[in-house]
């Protein structure tokens, strides 16, 4: 999760319009969930793929290991798909039959458990697409920009500065107890992760107490209003991903009819 | 006389734990002036700083900015920290935002200024505070030296007339804390009112036009630099040493290298040229 955020901040695409990139991202990913084809996902898969590792510049070997993260969720949910188990041993495409119990695969079940496979693989490649290419705080921006209710960006904007203010926080005190031996047994490990929750969740109320003085120190009066830095709009890109988006919804619509 | 920008008048303050942090502290800050506020741990700095931005609100006394009480009406808060600016000691408690230029934007936004206004002040003090490499950068991959020039930043993009900086050198490396007091220098030329607050009686002593010293909650001892640390005893009260300038300079007059007359030195440079060559001193 980390290397995600650093690869945000440093892609070659770190300077075109967050816009842009969600709209990409967030388009393709629809038109990927509704493809009524195996090929949709395919193409939808090969261009994110490039466009990570060709145009981003992220190292193939992080886009790998990012895309075998959610293989394993994905194969079990598919051959719960892809197999069934029935009495009637009939219609089935690949089967075996043990004591009048027949399990198998239906032919339609492997095509609807296939596509689903490269729908869910298209739709994740998108999602990196956009958590490789753009930092959470320009998300959050074009969230609110979107008119998304203030309470939930500002509360994505703290909870994201805080998670590295408190694994900071957490990782200081784990080294401590571990340069104290807290970690040498099963029993101290326990023990001492216990109290290292605790004094986490301590250390929680004391800077939330310090943030909110700060903030106030800045004339904070419940609405944190921030500017973004201003990205050249590119109309280059607009039409790039309309041309890339209509032969796949036109394909779409071609695959249902 | 020169005008009193910042008071504090009888202030009293307890935690709700019962710590007495403050008893009856009174002070004034006078506009432009360089003051330093020492102390050892737990002296009740930087309660008094949040008393002198609002954020606390006194048990019994009063704040007065030009003369006027603080009425801690959400107004007259907003007015108060509008020229009042407080940099934190912990960068990280005062960095909301994971972006640089965001967080830097927070404040001059909040005074109601228009974009194009706020986006040059967050460009001034990015120029100002060297940070204009990071803006790009998000705040959680920053060194400590780095954040805290950033969270700097943030408050001089609000433009204040008094800066408020809690233990400003502590963690810095000794080149990041010389820049740190060159920009001090400069915002001081600009006419800005500074006080700091330190532990460091070097700092204390070359930096201010005038220390206030604090001990259990209230201010045992005040005046200008030289005056002060004469008083050894008050030192010695506060859980502070002498500046190394001062020890040097009153050894040399003792064992008779300077003639008592010589004035104190303020900075390193003063007191080296303050020893005269040995040749003068095998003729006198």
């Amino acid at each position: 999760m980390i290397n995600i955020d650093c690869y945000a901040y440093s892609n070659n695409l770190r300077t075109v319009h967050p816009v842009e990139k969600s709209l990409f991202a967030m388009s393709t990913m629809v038109v990927c969930l509704t493809s009524t084809t195996v090929i949709t996902p395919l193409i939808v898969l090969a261009f994110m793929a490039g466009g990570i590792i060709i145009r981003a510049g992220i190292p193939i070997r992080v886009f790998l290991n990012l895309m075998f993260v959610p293989l394993s969720f994905l194969f079990i949910s598919v051959l719960t798909i892809a197999f069934s188990i029935s009495t009637n041993p009939s219609g089935f495409w690949l089967a075996q039959t043990i004591k009048g119990l027949t399990i198998g695969i239906h032919y339609p079940d492997l095509i609807t458990a296939i596509h689903l496979f490269l729908k869910s693989l298209g739709a994740v490649s998108c999602l990196y697409f956009l958590a490789l290419t753009t930092p959470i705080t320009e998300i959050i921006t074009v969230l609110h920009k979107m008119k998304v209710p203030v309470i939930i960006t500002e509360l994505m904007v703290l909870i994201y500065r805080f998670i590295f203010v408190f694994m900071e926080t957490a990782t200081t005190i784990r080294r401590a107890q571990s340069s104290r031996l807290g970690y040498v047994s099963m029993k101290s490990s326990y023990r001492s992760l216990s109290r290292l929750f605790t004094s986490l969740l301590g250390k929680v109320f004391v800077k939330s107490q310090e943030l909110y003085n700060a903030m106030a120190a800045r004339c904070y009066t419940g609405e944190i209003k921030v500017l973004t830095k201003k990205y050249p709009i590119s109309f280059r890109n607009y039409i790039l991903i309309i041309v890339f988006e209509l032969p796949l919804i036109l394909l779409n619509l071609l695959g249902r009819s | 006389m020169p005008e009193v920008i910042l008071e504090a008048v009888d202030l009293k303050y307890s935690y709700p734990d019962g710590t007495n942090a403050l008893r009856k502290v009174c002070l004034q800050v006078e506009k432009g002036e360089r003051l330093a506020i020492l102390g050892s741990n737990g002296a009740g700095k930087s309660t008094l700083f949040m008393q002198f931005n609002g954020i606390y609100r006194p048990n019994s006394g009063c704040i007065k900015y030009q003369g006027r009480d603080i009425t801690y009406s959400n107004k007259a808060l907003i007015e108060l920290r509008k020229k009042v600016g407080i940099v934190f000691q912990d960068p990280d408690s005062q960095l909301f935002s994971a972006s640089v230029y965001q967080d830097i934007s927070f404040g001059p936004l909040n005074l109601g200024l228009s974009e194009e206004i706020v986006a040059a002040r967050v460009k001034q003090a990015l120029i100002d505070t060297e940070t204009t490499d990071l803006v790009d950068k998000p705040t959680h991959l920053l060194s400590y030296g780095q954040k805290k020039r950033v969270s700097i930043a943030g408050v001089l993009a609000m433009e204040p007339e008094v800066i408020i900086f809690d233990e400003p050198t502590a963690g810095l490396d000794p080149r990041h804390a010389l820049e740190f007091m060159q920009l001090l220098k400069k915002l001081r030329d600009s006419g800005k009112t500074i006080i700091i607050s330190t532990h460091d009686v070097d700092l204390a002593y070359s930096f201010s036009d005038r220390i206030a010293i604090m001990c259990s909650g209230e201010i045992i001892g005040h005046g200008e630099p030289s005056e002060l640390f004469l008083q050894s005893d008050l030192i010695q009260r506060a859980d502070l040493a002498l500046p190394w300038l001062i020890e040097m300079h009153s050894e040399l007059v003792k064992k008779g290298w300077l003639p008592p007359s010589t004035p104190l030195p303020k900075t390193k440079e003063d007191l080296l040229r303050n020893i005269p060559p040995k040749s003068d001193q095998q003729s006198a």
